[in-house]
């Protein structure tokens, strides 16, 4: 019964302005990109349901303001979080350097139950520019000292490694939730008498 | 009484936000309830209806905490009405009386049935600037109830409450939850078996809407992922009648979300509403400092090639 339950997911994307985190999310779930720059106010919300090992998963995915002037709405939402998307630009190595700020943010506020092995990716976005920064290397460095974070090069422009990076937090985030079913939960009480047959809607309150 | 009706936070809702009385319709025994907060300057306020059973103030929680940040936000409790045509009709009164051209309506369980239908009436005069429906329907037979619905007027409050608290999921085990549940019998335990009887005949009397009407309505729709009343089937036909709407998903939440998960749900609600915040339909006032930093997230161009 229980692993039948539906599953909603919610995933926040976090790192600083400019990084492309709302291109991001437009690409995997809307699959469009657009050059025009638009600071995100508060925060907003795309769902998108995916199949991860054979179940169908809802996705919400929360794209944040990078400019704390923006971040009108506070950290309400980091609250309940599964997964998180830490994303930088590789061609700006200060977007880089902040990784380690907004990852120990989230631990603040979201405080999930097992901050060690909390399912983080980590994004170095705008791999189809010339001038790249922060190398490989580097990044895959700073993702292993923090507990071997899985780390996705992306172009939100041209649609490289943006759903593999979804996909490996969603699976990540599913595997953390089937833990828990498992060690906490209760088991479903036996039923003496079947009220799944029952055909009406209970009379809506 | 209820945990919630005994918190600081609900009996400052009642200390300082007065309740209000309006009739709309020629029989002076139909009042419309309210609860009104924020700028009055504000045209295109949020309206929050109902379900069956609740009074006005269980959007207590949606009136104080959206009016603190500049929201006009507006409760409302249904007279007795026994029709939809009554129902429809009373409400674009009441617009008129409060001088509201277009409004954004938060309905939940009945309360978004009504709002649908109200959308639906007003389509071509449009007075809904947009929608929230939370743990809602759009075709009153899946109750099952069409036939029963025109006897219920002279049925039992204790038959009709019944009907109801069957309803109601009582395995929660979130504290907050079974202290929406609990705040909602006592709601439910008050009303009249009139008020009670007329509310169960419109949410059960043969009625669906027709959603083609409702083709250029913004549409958020709300609804929780743990036991609540309405089936997942119920829930999915909902997704696929507006399949343009935008989904608001909360992980738990119960029957009753605003009152249990307010903040999640609040967060909700302004997502929903920042789009209007530059335009004529704006749900609240901003101060200066918030009028410049839109304009300039605006106009900021360009800088990612």
């Amino acid at each position: 019964m229980a692993s039948r339950k539906k599953v909603l997911l919610k995933v926040i994307i976090l790192g600083d302005s400019g990084v492309g985190k709302t291109s991001l999310m437009n690409q995997y779930v809307a699959k469009k990109f657009s050059n025009q720059y638009k600071a995100t106010i508060g925060a907003d919300f795309l769902t998108k349901e995916v199949m991860v090992d054979d179940r169908l998963v809802t996705m919400q995915i929360w794209d944040t303001a990078g400019q704390e002037r923006f971040q009108s709405l506070g950290v309400a939402f980091y609250r309940g979080a599964d997964g998180c998307v830490l994303v930088f630009d590789v061609t700006m190595p200060n977007t880089f350097r902040s990784l380690d700020s907004w990852r120990d943010e989230f631990l603040i506020q979201a405080s999930p139950r097992d901050p060690e092995n909390f399912p983080f990716v980590v994004i170095g976005n705008k791999i189809d520019l010339e001038n790249r920064a922060v190398s490989a290397r580097r990044a895959q460095g700073w993702c292993h000292s923090k507990g071997d974070i899985p780390y996705f090069e992306t172009s939100a422009k041209e649609a490289i490694n943006v759903e593999q990076a979804f996909q490996a937090v969603a699976k990540n985030a599913m595997a953390q939730e089937s833990d828990v079913e498992l060690c906490s939960d209760f088991p479903d009480p036996i039923k003496l008498k079947d009220d799944q047959a029952k055909p009406r809607e209970n009379c809506a309150c | 009484m209820s945990d919630i009706s005994r918190s600081h936070e609900y009996l400052s809702f009642r200390s300082t936000i007065p309740q209000r009385k309006i009739i709309v319709d020629d029989d002076n025994s139909k009042e419309w309830t309210l609860y009104e907060a924020g700028p009055k300057t504000v045209k295109s306020p949020l309206i929050c209806f109902p379900p069956a059973s609740g009074t006005a103030d269980v959007y207590f929680r949606q009136v104080l905490g959206l009016s603190a940040l500049g929201y006009r936000v507006i409760a409302v409790e249904y007279p007795i009405y026994w029709t939809m045509k009554e129902f429809v009709e009373g409400f674009r009164k009441l617009l008129d009386h409060l001088v509201l051209d277009r409004v954004h309506i938060f309905g939940a369980s009945l309360g978004g049935f009504l709002a649908q239908k109200f959308a639906e009436h007003s389509c071509r005069s449009q007075r809904v600037a947009s929608l929230i429906l939370c743990n809602t329907f759009y075709d009153t037979t899946i109750f099952q109830q069409t036939n029963s619905a025109p006897t219920f007027w002279m049925m039992p409050a204790v038959y009709l409450k019944k009907m109801v608290m069957g309803s109601f999921e009582r395995r929660a085990t979130e504290p907050e939850i079974v202290d929406s549940i609990d705040f909602m019998v006592e709601k439910l335990d008050g009303m009249s078996q009139q008020a009670l009887a007329s509310r169960l005949t419109l949410n059960c009397m043969n009625c669906y809407v027709e959603p083609q009407k409702l083709r250029d309505v913004d549409i958020l729709l709300m609804d929780v992922f743990d036991e609540c009343a309405l089936s997942s089937g119920v829930r999915e036909e909902m997704c696929k009648c507006y399949p343009e709407a935008k989904r608001a998903h909360l992980k738990t939440g119960g029957n009753f979300p605003y009152l249990s998960k307010s903040t999640e749900v609040n967060v909700f609600l302004q997502i929903h509403l920042r789009k209007y915040d530059m335009g004529p339909y704006r749900a609240r006032e901003l101060t200066e400092n918030e009028l410049q930093l839109l304009s300039e997230a605006d106009g900021t161009l360009n800088k990612s090639s």
